[in-house]
């Protein structure tokens, strides 16, 4: 039925299990676009958030799909930049992935702020010394360069390639994809930086808050290169259920093991760097304001010592040993584990630089506010997640995404 | 620009509040929402989503019966100087919709330009910052008392204690009018200033050696929250109590308000 | 012309750039963002002419001078007066409230007739002159009947022109049952007409702005007690001049956190602790024994009526009340009563106050004579920083007009709560009497700024009470509990819309009126109701007619008032400077014509208030109040429900505040639900641990619980009355009761 448009030399499964796939994902999307419908119209109130909470779950899953879809600046930065070739036969993969993230950022941000349909004064009444005005301009670039780089793929749909415009715009587009992967990595070092910023500017909020040096560019260094290290385990992951889902090995052993090398070894410098981060914070910032690290970890329901142990240790230095090892690295149930490791690590991260900061008391005479998300919250944090399915699987069935594909799955 | 930034000669507007006096009666916080519009809803016991640009505090000193103590402390917005005007929340507003204004050292709000992005509350450690969940509505008619120097704020921005600044521009005005150089102590205070029926509280020209709050604020007694923090409110506090004037900020255990300074 | 995919695919990509990069997109964007900036349903304010006008706010007896700010003719904020005399430009939370009560949709906006059952809601609309005749027609019958003496009338509205109004009504109508609201003030009035020889109808007077040691047995005196502001302006000045409070109560209430000291004793011993520093100021000697000797009696010894000398109030005092004795019944270390007492005598002006809380309730007559036996030990009388009788201000200049015969009968019927006057209203005796419809049947109530439905206690017996009443007449504005189940409302315009006098407020230092203005024309078809008992009268006609002669309120007013209409109609309010309170030494109407400590009528003991309930109730619930509280004939406005604390109401649930310790020993947290039983009632709360409260001892606050008004109070909380019960005090008849007995269980 839509045979025209599959690429050539894979076989994709009967369009009825197709729709039934997207069908199934729809539901679940437009549960989600309910939501959102009544956090427009209704308001926030939809929501738990409160006046301490004022950031919360959807922040949260900004800064984490942004970190994850990292995987696509920092991927096109070693393919295009440092000039590591085998990567072309992910970073196909790591633009979509990356595409999914960002678009699902910006959908949240308009989700989340109260006044949507004025959203764009950020551009207009620009303040310059906000990090929420630098995240903005540089999200939004890199979501333009982004869709630049997903473009091409799509132009390479078989129907469409038979349009010759389109299919020499394809062409051209494919010869100054570097430029845009080089345009995508600048971008990328100053937003990812930057919401490292948001946090860490709040010199009202000591648990994010970090002086000096340990603010700039430690933080923004911080942001930026954990973002490079966990970005490529979630698009390996994310290969590796795409693999899973379809039955197929996608993407050769040795690609994998190429950019789950250098993450690991990412991961390493970042989690030192991290760790002398959070022993300076502990041992100096935060007893300069009369708190002792215990402050920030007891007296409360849910925050104690586990979460730093989960993010650093669980998250970073267990999944990053992994992966800089040998045996590691090439054993599929390690790999597989330091990725989904990682992932829980970064998003933790993130986790305890939006909503721990909101939690912890400031005054003295200030109780923990614990908090959970509504229906509402949770439903459009996951639409993202079925958008990012759906398209997914448009784009797997009808763009040639993994190059390797036909080789590794030969038709008879 | 230098001495601008240093308020110079320029007013920088401050409260003194003595926490001796204060007897948490609650009168600071309705005659706040009296002069200022705050709405207001059918359950307000949800304290994290009700706006109170006044909020008063209960303290406790924590010692069980009967050696406990409580003390009240009245909140209102710092008005943060930062430091040169870098209050926590106005660098942090992406649409410059919160300004430090270097002319009187009011931390100010545009209702209309502020697209509810919620920054500001996140990096203000006082919770001094209220957001608008929900559509403000009035009972049928009672709209009728709604204050016309004070526009209502609409559902989704982020609204905060003002100093009252109606009040300045009124007081601005009538001296202007009478062809007065500058306005006086009295020609401008703060809705709640005037209300407290206890008289705890003193609003003035923190630099103006003939205002009050200028000699009130550099008692032994006085302190500000969180001021290691570096947030420089202009919201002093008086307490003869020790355990009320550890309880303004953080502290370690071998540290106390006197040893920080 | 042939459309293939890729002209089509081309126009639309035309199409596309050229929208976006015409003006429409970039306009309709700033057109969206104007029009969130003017969301046609956030109301904008009218702006208009800005004015001033002074008043007085009568919404509790406290009488501050109030300035409304009007912008046009509505009313935007409501301030302190600056000069007022009472409150001096501050105010409270309840004051600042008051446009919301103005305003509030829920108000009896004209006169209405029950038209369903009883309380169901059901009205019809009715003229004001269906709605006189209709009351004078009932109340027609029943002179015709020979019942006139079977009507009985309510105020709330203190001691001004239109309570005399009503009671002069009443009296020329026949009938003998005229109800005040029954207070603290009557047993202050009591004690002083007992033991100083003061008439009932003096208002007491305290210099508090000159004591320097004020010892409070248990007197919210921050909490709503007296007159509310002035009191918070004297503390401040307390403060300044090194005044030390001393605060008696086992709850850490606003006024104990700011008192010199807080010294818990055990609830309703208080009487044996004055008795018991009465004791160690006697025996060392601590007492001005020149004014004990020159200008009282009863001290030494006391005469009775054969004749024979009894022991004198020194030798009561000494015997029963030692410092250990009062230890046991109170709990406080004997060293420390010792010491309590040294104080109390160091200091250069003492005194000793009396009345729990905002002082709703009479309380025990024994307590506030033993009490006000340590002012009298302190020669606190009469002086500087003491306590006195100010006379009524004279304005009964009203004609004199003799009773028919009908009335002269009438009001000579014993009263239905079996007082011999209306001077001091036992008012918690009216349930039962109408209960038992002896000595006679009620048969119609009236009703004036007042809520006794939801205000007295024993809320059960006072539903059931006012079932049995054929007849009951609202005059209020507000569709309160009482207003909600009568047969006809009558409404009187609200405070801030009528011109009348405020009383003299209470424990105030000079006889101070005030003048309440009609700040705003009517709102609604409501009508003064002093003018609607005028027009009654004379829907009544004969003498009834007569003793009200007045074309309207404002002209009894101007009579009432007489050559003080002016200064009060300029300033807003008169102060009698020249009542400079006498030096002690003033001839007495007391028998003996000195200041008595005891007589052969009574001598200040200690007999504790007998508390209701068994051992089977283990707790003691003991009500508080608290500014952000109103709890009389006004409601809390959404405003001061707004700021009240999330431990004393959380949704609709009221808190209870409850010793860790004891709540522990119960196995119960802070916030869970319990059911909470005494023996008057049963309520579900919720659990607020409090250090701050005497284990074993329970509070809850007054003015919640309400049935009526409207959406912004009805329905949260507890109504503390019905979970308590009168106790009569058997000295004054009054209510005595401070707590009741009391047991939770997890509901």
């Amino acid at each position: 039925m839509d045979s025209a448009f599959i690429p050539n030399g894979v076989r994709r499964c009967a369009p009825g299990k197709f729709l039934v796939v997207l069908a199934v994902a729809g539901a679940v999307l437009l549960w989600g676009v309910y939501a959102m419908l009544l956090c427009w119209f209704k308001g926030l109130n939809q929501t738990n958030m409160n006046n301490n909470y004022g950031f919360a779950l959807w922040i949260w899953a900004d800064l984490a799909v942004i970190a994850l879809g990292g995987g696509a600046f920092f991927t096109g930065f070693l393919r295009y930049i440092i000039g590591k070739d085998e990567l072309k036969n992910i970073v196909n993969y790591a633009v979509l992935i990356g595409f999914i993230c960002y678009s699902s950022a910006l959908l949240i941000l308009a989700i989340d702020i109260g006044q949507p349909l004025r959203g764009w004064f950020i551009f207009w009444h620009a303040n310059v010394h906000s990090m929420l005005t630098e995240v903005a301009f540089c999200l939004s670039c890199y979501f333009g360069v982004l869709t630049i780089e997903y473009i091409p793929l799509i132009l390479e749909n078989r129907g469409i390639d038979r349009v010759p415009f389109l299919h020499h715009l394809g062409h051209n587009m494919h010869d100054i994809m570097a430029v845009f992967a080089a345009t995508g990595a600048f971008l990328s070092f100053f937003h990812q930086g930057s919401l490292g910023g948001v946090a860490g500017v709040l010199f009202g909020r000591p648990f994010s808050y970090r002086e000096g040096f340990f603010i700039w560019p430690w933080t923004f260094f911080l942001f930026t290169w954990s973002a490079a290290a966990y970005g490529p385990c979630f698009t390996l992951l994310i290969t590796k259920i795409t693999e899973a889902v379809t039955g197929k090995k996608l993407v050769k052993d040795n690609v994998v093991e190429l950019l789950a090398k250098i993450s690991g070894w990412m991961m390493v410098t970042y989690i030192i760097a991290k760790i002398v981060d959070t022993l300076y914070w502990a041992n100096v910032t935060a007893p300069s304001k009369g708190l002792t690290l215990m402050d920030f970890y007891s007296h409360n329901a849910f925050y104690g010592v586990w979460i730093l142990i989960l993010e650093i240790v669980i998250g970073g230095i267990i999944p990053a040993a992994i992966l800089i090892t040998d045996k590691g690295r090439k054993s599929p149930a390690a790999r597989t584990t330091a990725f989904v490791l990682a992932v829980i690590g970064v998003c933790v991260n993130r986790w305890v630089m939006v909503l721990q900061v909101m939690a912890a008391p400031v005054m003295t005479f200030d109780k923990w506010a614990l908090y959970y998300p509504s229906w509402q919250e949770v439903a459009t944090t996951i639409l993202p997640v079925a958008y990012g399915v759906i398209l997914i699987a448009i784009s797997y069935r009808y763009l040639p995404i993994f190059p390797q594909e036909p080789e590794l799955n030969p038709i008879d | 620009m230098k001495a601008e930034e240093n308020h110079g000669n320029t007013k920088k507007f401050g409260m003194v509040i003595d926490l001796d006096v204060c007897t948490g009666c609650g009168s600071c916080m309705v005659a706040c929402m009296a002069e200022n519009n705050v709405p207001f809803r059918k359950d307000e016991s949800d304290k994290l989503k009700s706006i109170t640009w006044m909020r008063v505090y209960k303290l406790s000193n924590g010692k069980p019966y009967p050696e406990t103590d409580i003390c009240y402390l009245p909140r209102p917005c710092q008005h943060c100087e930062g430091h040169e005007g870098h209050s926590p929340c106005v660098s942090v507003c992406p649409a410059t919709a919160t300004d430090y204004d270097m002319q009187t050292g009011i931390v100010s709000q545009i209702y209309t330009r502020c697209f509810g992005c919620r920054y500001c509350m996140a990096a203000c450690p006082y919770h001094a910052r209220y957001f608008n969940w929900y559509d403000p509505v009035w009972p049928k008619g009672m709209e009728k008392y709604l204050n016309p120097d004070v526009s209502v704020r609409m559902r989704g921005v982020v609204e905060k204690c003002s100093f009252c600044i109606q009040r300045y521009q009124a007081a601005k005005n009538r001296a202007f009018m009478e062809g007065k150089a500058d306005i006086e102590e009295g020609d401008y205070q703060t809705a709640c200033t005037q209300a407290c029926p206890a008289g705890a509280i003193t609003f003035g020209d923190l630099n103006n050696p003939a205002h009050a709050v200028y000699k009130l604020k550099k008692q032994p007694n006085a302190f500000r929250l969180l001021e290691r923090l570096g947030t420089n409110p202009k919201i002093y506090y008086l307490s003869s109590r020790e355990w009320v004037r550890r309880a303004g900020d953080n502290y370690l255990k071998n540290e106390g308000p006197a040893k920080i300074g | 012309m042939k459309i293939d995919r890729r002209s089509f695919l081309s126009l639309g990509i035309g199409v596309a750039a050229g929208t976006a990069f015409s003006p429409l997109p970039w306009k309709l964007m700033d057109d969206v963002s104007i029009w969130t900036q003017n969301w046609p349903w956030t109301p904008v304010p009218a702006k208009g002419e800005s004015t001033w006008v002074n008043s007085v706010c009568t919404l509790c007896p406290g009488s501050c001078g109030i300035s409304v700010r009007k912008v046009d003719d509505r009313g935007v904020k409501i301030e302190g007066m600056k000069d007022h005399p009472v409150n001096q430009g501050g105010i409270c939370s309840l004051g600042l409230a008051g446009l919301q009560l103005l305003y509030s949709p829920d108000r009896v906006k004209t006169p209405l007739k029950r038209a369903g059952k009883r309380g169901e809601g059901k009205w019809v609309s009715i003229s004001w002159d269906q709605a006189i005749s209709e009351v004078a027609g009932k109340l027609k019958e029943l002179i015709t009947g020979g019942q006139a003496h079977t009507v009985a009338g309510i105020t709330g509205g203190g001691p001004n022109t239109l309570s005399r109004l009503f009671k002069r009504f009443l009296t020329a109508y026949g009938s003998p049952n005229f109800f005040n609201i029954p207070s603290i003030d009557d047993s202050y009035r009591l004690a002083l007409q007992m033991m100083n020889g003061a008439t009932p109808d003096a208002t007491v007077g305290l210099d508090l702005e000159n004591t320097d040691f004020i010892l409070s047995f248990g007197c919210g005196l921050l909490d709503g007690w007296g007159s509310p502001v002035h009191m918070f302006k004297t503390n401040t000045a307390w403060r300044k001049t090194q005044a030390r409070v001393i605060q008696i109560e086992p709850r850490l209430s606003r006024t104990a956190a700011k008192a010199y000291q807080w010294i818990p004793i055990t609830p309703g011993s208080e009487g044996a602790l004055a008795l018991g520093i009465a004791n160690v100021l006697i025996t060392e000697s601590l007492y001005r024994k020149d004014f004990v000797d020159n200008y009282t009696s009863g001290f030494e010894g006391v005469v009775n009526a054969s004749g024979e000398l009894q022991k004198g109030f020194k030798q009561h005092v000494l015997d029963n009340f030692s410092p250990k004795a009062v230890s046991e019944l109170t709990g406080l270390d004997p060293a420390a009563i010792t010491l309590l007492a040294r104080e109390f005598a160091k200091a250069k002006a003492p005194i000793a106050l009396f009345g729990r809380g905002q002082g709703k309730l009479p309380g025990s007559m024994d307590e506030a004579l033993a009490i006000h036996a340590l002012n009298m030990l302190m020669g606190a009388i009469n002086q500087k920083g003491g306590i006195y009788a100010l006379p009524t201000p004279d304005s009964q200049t009203w004609p004199v007009v003799p009773p028919d015969a009908v009335a002269d009968s009438g009001v000579k019927e014993p009263r239905l709560d079996g007082a011999s006057s209306d001077a001091y209203s036992r008012l918690n005796q009216l349930p039962p009497a109408v209960l038992s419809g002896k000595p006679y049947p009620l048969n119609a109530l009236l009703v004036m700024e007042a809520n006794p439905l939801y205000t007295m206690s024993n809320s059960k017996a006072v539903q059931e009470a006012f079932d049995k009443i054929p007849l009951v007449v609202s005059f209020s504005s507000f569709m309160d509990e009482t207003a909600q189940n009568s047969d006809l409302i009558l409404p009187n315009h609200i405070y801030l819309e009528r011109q009348e006098d405020a009383p003299l407020p209470a424990g105030f230092s000079k006889p101070v009126i005030s003048l309440s203005k009609a700040v705003f024309k009517p709102l609604h078809n409501t009508q003064h109701a002093g003018d609607t008992l005028i027009l009654l009268a004379k829907g009544l006609g004969g003498s009834v007619a007569e003793t009200l002669p007045w074309k309207d309120f404002e002209a009894c007013l101007k009579q009432a008032m007489g050559d003080k209409m002016e200064p009060l109609q300029k300033t807003g309010y008169w102060v009698n400077t020249g009542a400079v309170f006498p030096d002690g030494k003033t001839t007495f109407t007391t028998p003996s014509g000195k200041f008595e400590f005891a007589s052969s009528a009574f001598c200040p003991g200690f007999t504790p208030v007998k508390i209701e309930g068994d051992a089977s109730y283990p707790l003691l619930l003991i009500p508080y109040d608290t500014m952000r509280l109103a709890s009389g004939y006004a409601a809390n406005p959404p405003f001061d429900t707004k700021i009240l604390e999330e431990t004393i109401l959380l949704h609709q649930d009221g808190l209870i505040e409850i010793n860790p310790k004891t709540a522990q020993s119960m196995g119960l947290s802070e916030n869970d639900r319990v059911l909470l039983q005494t023996p008057r009632g049963q309520a579900n709360v919720l659990i607020h641990l409090e250090e701050g409260i005497m284990p074993g001892v329970i509070a809850l606050p007054r003015g919640l619980g309400h049935t009526a008004y409207d959406a912004y109070i009805a329905g949260k909380g507890v109504n503390l009355n019905g979970l308590t019960g009168p106790v009569a005090d058997p000295i004054s008849g009054l209510d005595a009761a401070w707590g009741i007995k009391a047991k939770l269980s997890k509901a």
